[in-house]
């Protein structure tokens, strides 16, 4: 029996409407009275796989540098005009896209659209080379502070680089290398400005308590002015195999806490239905404190302090399902991976039951509606469908989708996907005395404030 | 472009921090609701009056362990069982022990409430704590340990409460407990803290959602309202007190790129009338990039990916004896450590001599007070600040009379504040990096006599 979904989950009582102005800007809108707050959110179609060799973390440390004051906007004043006016903003910078985002208080909505516009169109008035030079240390900080400076920060550099081969555009990730971010120089961050920065390489979603009428004037007020630009190239080809074809292996001897075993599998592209049975896979396998993975090691052999596998959907190269499994004292890792194949070679055999399958569609469902809790959330989910997949409606269907996928499907993804030649491995041995057993977080973007 | 000046806000539209309802049912149990529209996913919180104080002698970690096994099983479900039904109903359920109680949180879809309602109350009710499921979550607890003495933030931590408080104070040590403390529990202990400690007539549980077509009064009575229990006098709480004098303690890690900074001290907790200047003023200290220490370490210097300034609360009474951590936390590069903190003590040294500014001190309240709509959009933040609100002893309307409170601060109190927050001469520096590389320049700087501790 399949799951049922609640009333609530057919489209999140979400609707949207979209708009394109003459310079080729799409504009989202979503109204929703409930709460005086009111959602900007701009998605631009570029982050680390546009990035050239030598230039690796050019795209981050440039989102770093849209906070830096822009024609009409002075030093920090983007976070500062924003922050007085109650609202919270941020930026973010992934494989696929760079997104900026303000809530605000609804009264508040045109400042926001004001101050997006301004650096969309006038960015490059106050870029200058001590801004430059100052956001790179932050970021090289950023770097040393998320990954260089924690146990298993790495990890999932090495993963990407191991699964997206060299000169794949996923092969680095966002945060890029120390060498590349000394090399950036002010005219590469320019050239990325001018190549990148176009209405038309962008969407604009807002969300909340607006009027849709004055919205999209203001829009058109703010935005409607700043020239297209056509020069962006087209992205490196990011296609690879369906499958790796053989097991990749790589061993990290290192001052670590524990053993770990990690891998990631090649999965197919976000958007296709085959990715949707392959997120309820994984979370089958190991989402959750009932998955397979978790009561086999952590329950049953108490070989692991924590197992699971994660989902990194990708839409411009095979996404990438990502097995975590930090080793409980003593254990070592072959036990842990004949354990991971057994089960893994079981349910590509057998496939899910039916109470797995209602499961796994309930925790998806609930973290959809999570998503949809706030209206940043959902600002981010249209400009992430309009972006990436062309429509930002289908935003309203997507939980509906995973809902319709069968256990068929599920299992014949597990079984063309989840196998031992179809990933690659990540093995953690430690070098200190201690050794023992739990948390890392995998991070697949970039943030301009903590 | 077309160049337009910076728009005028509109005309504000009103918002408050939701006035909880209140009440209680038969069996003692206190119930606070807040019923808030579009929010499909409702958040329920239980506070139970099971405070790390309370844990035995020698069995730091015990009360983690039981808030931990409180979804190992029931009188009905197994461990495994009872872990898919609340997955089926598409529910997270965490519990966590701090110094205060134990915090159980359920989410889950309106639609599924009563479900997973029934299985919060049966894992409160009654637990199985089967002898194997404790063994195993002590165990995994301790493979934990190392992990949490690897990450800096959280070695830092460990090392400021241990400098700080006296060890007989139970916020001297590790909340979760300590190798040696953790390996002495089993079941039988596990069973003995929540047989003393659990119980309806001195816990709470706070429900807020979208509530629209449930009946909650039914529901609670046919789920928490069976849960029994003899009623019991709450445990007094501590006081506690702390040792304070400017000293600086370098937990070694040879090779750090990043030395991690946890700069404190204590300071008394909401109660205290100072409470809204004193948020006001570690604000403009350090509350955001643009805050003064950012301003300078981050955005002029680029030491760090950033430093924060807070006062969090440790413990309340309702004495009013309560304490908070005042704190500034950060990591910066191992060779511009001593640089950072001398400018760090220059940031302090300026805001005591000269003041915040007008200017400053408006930017902060209208952020402060103008995020309460974005901060509580979701039910779990609003239930999350009505929990905290019982915890600590303080009236539900609290939070409301807050925003109230910040807006009628001024720059001066804003100021003193701050700088009594923060003295020179009272403030544990704690430095998680490379001593070979720090602890000579960081001395030189005069913080304080300087000790270097192993990791």
């Amino acid at each position: 029996m399949g799951h049922t979904a609640t009333p609530e989950a057919q489209s999140g009582g979400l609707t949207a409407t979209e708009h394109r102005l003459a310079n080729g800007l799409r504009v989202v809108l979503s109204e929703d009275h409930l709460t005086p707050v009111a959602a900007v959110c701009l998605w631009y179609d570029v982050g680390s796989r546009h990035e050239v060799k030598g230039r690796t973390g050019l795209a981050h440390l440039f989102e770093h540098l849209m906070f830096q004051g822009s024609g009409s906007v002075k030093g920090n004043g983007h976070f500062e005009l924003v922050q007085g006016a109650g609202g919270s903003l941020n930026g973010t910078t992934s494989f696929e896209r760079t997104n900026y985002f303000e809530t605000m208080p609804a009264h508040q909505l045109e400042l926001a659209l004001w101050l997006e516009a301004d650096r969309m169109g006038s960015l490059l008035a106050a870029l200058d080379q001590e801004s430059l030079d100052n956001q790179r240390d932050v970021v090289k900080n950023e770097r040393r502070q998320r990954y260089d400076n924690v146990p298993y920060g790495t990890a999932f550099e090495r993963l990407t680089a191991l699964a997206y081969p060299e000169p794949h555009p996923y092969h680095h990730t966002p945060i890029g290398s120390m060498a590349d971010l000394d090399a950036a120089s002010l005219e590469d961050a320019r050239a990325f400005f001018r190549t990148y920065y176009a209405p038309n390489n962008a969407v604009l979603a807002v969300v909340g308590d607006i009027d849709p009428e004055q919205t999209l004037a203001w829009a058109e007020k703010y935005f409607g002015t700043i020239p297209a630009h056509d020069g962006k190239p087209a992205p490196r080809d990011g296609s690879l195999p369906g499958v790796m074809g053989g097991q990749l292996r790589e061993v990290v001897e290192e001052d670590v806490p524990s053993r770990a075993l990690m891998a990631a599998y090649r999965l197919p592209h976000d958007g296709t239905r085959e990715s949707d049975a392959a997120d309820l896979a994984l979370t089958i396998l190991g989402g959750g404190e009932s998955s397979r993975l978790h009561n086999r090691l952590v329950r049953r052999d108490r070989s692991a302090v924590a197992a699971g596998f994660g989902l990194l959907r990708l839409a411009g190269a095979p996404s990438l399902g990502w097995l975590d499994v930090k080793t409980s004292s003593g254990v070592e890792v072959p036990a842990i991976e004949a354990a991971v194949d057994e089960e893994l070679a079981r349910f590509a055999q057998d496939g899910p039951t039916a109470e797995e399958m209602e499961r796994a569609q309930a925790q998806l469902e609930r973290e959809w509606l999570d998503r949809l809790a706030t209206v940043g959330g959902r600002a981010d989910e249209l400009c992430r469908f309009a972006v990436l997949f062309g429509d930002p409606q289908l935003a309203l269907s997507a939980v509906q989708r995973v809902l319709e996928i069968t256990p068929e499907e599920v299992r014949a993804i597990a079984a063309a996907t989840l196998r031992p030649d179809n990933r690659a491995v990540l093995v953690y041995e430690p070098t200190g005395g201690a050794e023992a057993g739990a948390d890392s977080d995998n991070e697949d973007e970039e943030g301009a404030d903590q | 472009m077309t160049f337009h000046p910076q728009p005028q806000a509109g005309e504000p539209r009103p918002w408050d921090f939701p006035a909880p309802g209140r009440g209680a049912l038969p069996n003692g149990l206190t119930v606070l609701r807040s019923h808030r529209p579009g929010q499909k996913v409702v958040a329920v919180e239980v506070l139970l009056a099971a405070p790390l104080d309370a844990e035995p002698e020698g069995l730091d970690g015990v009360a983690t362990i039981m808030s931990r096994a409180l979804s190992e099983g029931t009188d009905k479900l197994d461990a495994e069982e009872f872990a898919a039904e609340l997955e089926r109903c598409g529910a997270t359920l965490d519990a966590a022990a701090d110094h205060p109680g134990v915090r159980v949180s359920l989410e889950v879809p309106a639609s599924r409430l009563d479900k997973a309602l029934g299985l919060l109350a049966d894992a409160l009710r009654a637990p199985a704590f089967p002898d194997s499921e404790v063994e195993r979550l002590v165990n995994n607890r301790l493979d934990e340990i190392p992990h949490e003495l690897a990450n800096p933030a959280r070695r830092a931590a460990m090392a400021l409460s241990k400098e700080l408080f006296a060890p007989t104070l139970r916020c001297s040590r590790p909340r979760q407990g300590t190798e040696e403390t953790v390996a002495r529990i089993d079941a039988a202990a596990v069973r003995a803290f929540y047989d003393a400690h659990v119980r309806p007539s001195t816990s709470t549980v706070v429900v807020v959602g979208d509530l629209t077509g449930i009946d909650l009064d039914a529901l609670l009575a046919e789920t928490l309202g069976e849960w029994t229990g003899k009623p019991a006098e709450r445990r007094a709480l501590p006081s506690i007190t702390s040792d304070d004098r400017a000293r600086v303690v370098i937990v070694d890690r040879p090779g750090a790129v990043q030395t991690q900074l946890l700069i404190g001290r204590t300071g008394s907790d909401r109660h205290d009338p100072v409470w809204p200047a004193q948020v006001l003023g570690t604000y403009c200290l350090g509350g955001t990039l643009t805050s003064r220490l950012d301003r300078v370490l981050r955005e002029e210097k680029g030491y760090t990916y950033g430093v924060r300034a807070f006062g969090q609360v440790l413990l309340s009474t309702p004495e009013g004896t309560g304490a908070s951590l005042l704190g500034i936390s950060g990591s910066v590069a191992t060779d511009v450590t001593a640089p950072a903190l001398g400018d760090l003590w220059q940031v302090l040294r300026t805001l005591a001599a000269e003041g915040l500014t007008d200017d400053e001190r408006d930017v902060a309240v209208q952020n402060l007070v103008g995020v309460a709509p974005l901060r509580y959009e979701t039910a779990s933040a609003v239930a999350g600040t009505l929990a905290d609100q019982v915890e600590q002893y303080l009236p539900d309307d609290f939070q409301a009379q807050m925003y109230a409170r910040l807006a009628r601060t001024g720059t001066v109190e804003a100021t003193a504040a701050a700088v009594s927050a923060f003295p020179l001469d009272r403030l544990v520096v704690v430095l998680v990096g490379d001593a070979s590389a720090i602890a000579e320049p960081v001395g030189a700087l005069g913080l304080g006599p300087v000790e270097v501790v192993q990791a």
